[in-house]
């Protein structure tokens, strides 16, 4: 007597996954439904984030979040550290384009002293989204 | 300068001098630990220096986003019923906000890196060893034990005190002379009201009253009698060798052994000695009041 297995077929149910019939066909890219940092994360303990844990973690429990693993903490003050470069590239990009606009001295490149400034900070951050706006002077 | 009396960790920018709870140095240590990160990132971008408004912005923008991933990741749990977040809600928490997650391992494995230490952990400062006294009292089993502990057994023990008592030799001396006037003065009042009475003015009997002198048939007599102390002493030892001598014999020779001036009335005691004893009987049949009976004294046992 065989064990009735449902063979596997090319039906919306394959591999586990629910693949809606649209995306059979080839009309949509289908989301890849396995979590993706799985394996990222046993790798997480080699790569030490520069936010220590105890800071990340502190804030995470002041919004409720208790972590059991710490390489959870790992991994979002990673995704932390990330956003905030990701938004200091761009304002060094703004930067230099400022820097070279005006078609100075070609042998040497711009100075290697970038300062980061709100002029620079304030474009970067509305193409996120975030508007800041600071009084020119205060007191 | 206006005494900035708002305890928020935010105001430190501005001037004001206000002082900072244990609550707050924590949390301005963590923020501060925030901005060296924020600086050490820029750093690794490539810039040299920022603008504090700059960077106070990026610190500002990093804590609510890491606050923000640990709120939304715990909402997505507590949707599906679950109390301890997973992997799977914080991946979702990103995307929601619209970070990249396939980029997150490129940027891991990113060249330079530094690594900041992480603020001290400071111990809560208890009471200094030199100030404790005793033993703390252990928790009773109703209380948790991440409760504080007992305060020191000083703070709620009460444990009387006695002052030293005064050895000054002249306040003991002045005590013990207005101690013997009061006692004189009592005494005599006592007598006044209990025997017989004198009074100093005619009409006014009771606010002066002298003790009434009782006249003696022979008045000298008690100067040549012996004080009660050597009469009785006369007493005990005349009692305690009768059978062994003579009256007539011993008495001078006890008598010559009395301390107050036996000498004077050796001779008269011989001849009184026959009425001594009489005049005794007769006084002490006369002493009715209790409290001017002769004092008793014990015996005392004299060796010859």
């Amino acid at each position: 007597m065989s064990l009735l297995v449902p063979a596997p077929s090319d039906g919306p149910m394959s591999n586990g996954v629910y693949v809606p019939p649209s995306v059979a066909n080839g009309d949509v890219k289908p989301v890849v439904s396995t979590t993706p940092l799985v394996d990222f994360l046993m790798q997480l303990e080699d790569y030490t984030p520069t936010i220590p844990d105890a800071v990340t973690g502190y804030y995470l429990n002041r919004a409720g979040f208790e972590a059991s693993d710490p390489r959870i903490i790992r991994l979002i003050s990673l995704a932390a550290q990330k956003f905030i470069s990701d938004i200091a590239n761009d304002a060094l990009q703004h930067c230099k384009m400022k820097g070279t606009a005006s078609g100075s001295s070609r042998n040497k490149s711009k100075d290697k002293k970038y300062t980061l400034t709100m002029e620079d900070l304030m474009p970067a951050l509305a193409e996120y989204g975030i508007n800041v706006k600071k009084p020119h002077y205060f007191t | 300068k206006m005494a900035d009396t708002v305890s928020s960790g935010s105001s430190t920018r501005s001037g004001g001098k206000h002082s900072t709870t244990p609550a707050d140095n924590y949390y301005l240590a963590r923020r501060r630990t925030l901005q060296v990160v924020v600086s050490s990132l820029l750093t690794e971008a490539g810039f040299e220096s920022a603008e504090k408004a700059a960077v106070e912005t990026l610190t500002e923008m990093l804590q609510s986003y890491v606050s923000e991933i640990g709120r939304s990741a715990k909402s997505y749990c507590e949707h599906t019923a679950r109390t301890q977040p997973t992997l799977s809600d914080i991946v979702v928490t990103l995307v929601e906000m619209g970070f990249n997650v396939e980029t997150l391992p490129a940027y891991a494995k990113r060249s330079q890196r530094m690594v900041i230490t992480a603020p001290p952990v400071t111990n809560q400062p208890g009471t200094p060893k030199a100030l404790t006294a005793g033993q703390n009292k252990p928790h009773p089993s109703h209380i948790p034990g991440h409760f504080p502990e007992f305060p020191d057994p000083h703070t709620y023990i009460k444990t009387p005190t006695y002052r030293e008592p005064v050895s000054d030799y002249q306040i003991l001396r002045e005590k013990a002379a207005s101690q013997r006037r009061d006692v004189e003065r009592a005494l005599t009042r006592f007598m006044a009201k209990t025997g017989e009475t004198q009074s100093l003015f005619k009409d006014d009997v009771s606010t002066f009253p002298l003790i009434a002198a009782r006249p003696f048939t022979i008045p000298y007599l008690t100067a040549l009698l012996p004080s009660e102390l050597e009469m009785q002493q006369m007493e005990e030892t005349d009692s305690s060798e009768q059978d062994d001598q003579t009256d007539t014999e011993n008495l001078p020779l006890h008598m010559s052994t009395d301390d107050s001036g036996a000498e004077k009335e050796n001779a008269s005691v011989l001849q009184q000695n026959a009425s001594l004893s009489g005049s005794r009987n007769g006084e002490e049949s006369l002493i009715d009041n209790p409290y001017l009976r002769p004092v008793k004294k014990p015996k005392i046992r004299r060796k010859k």
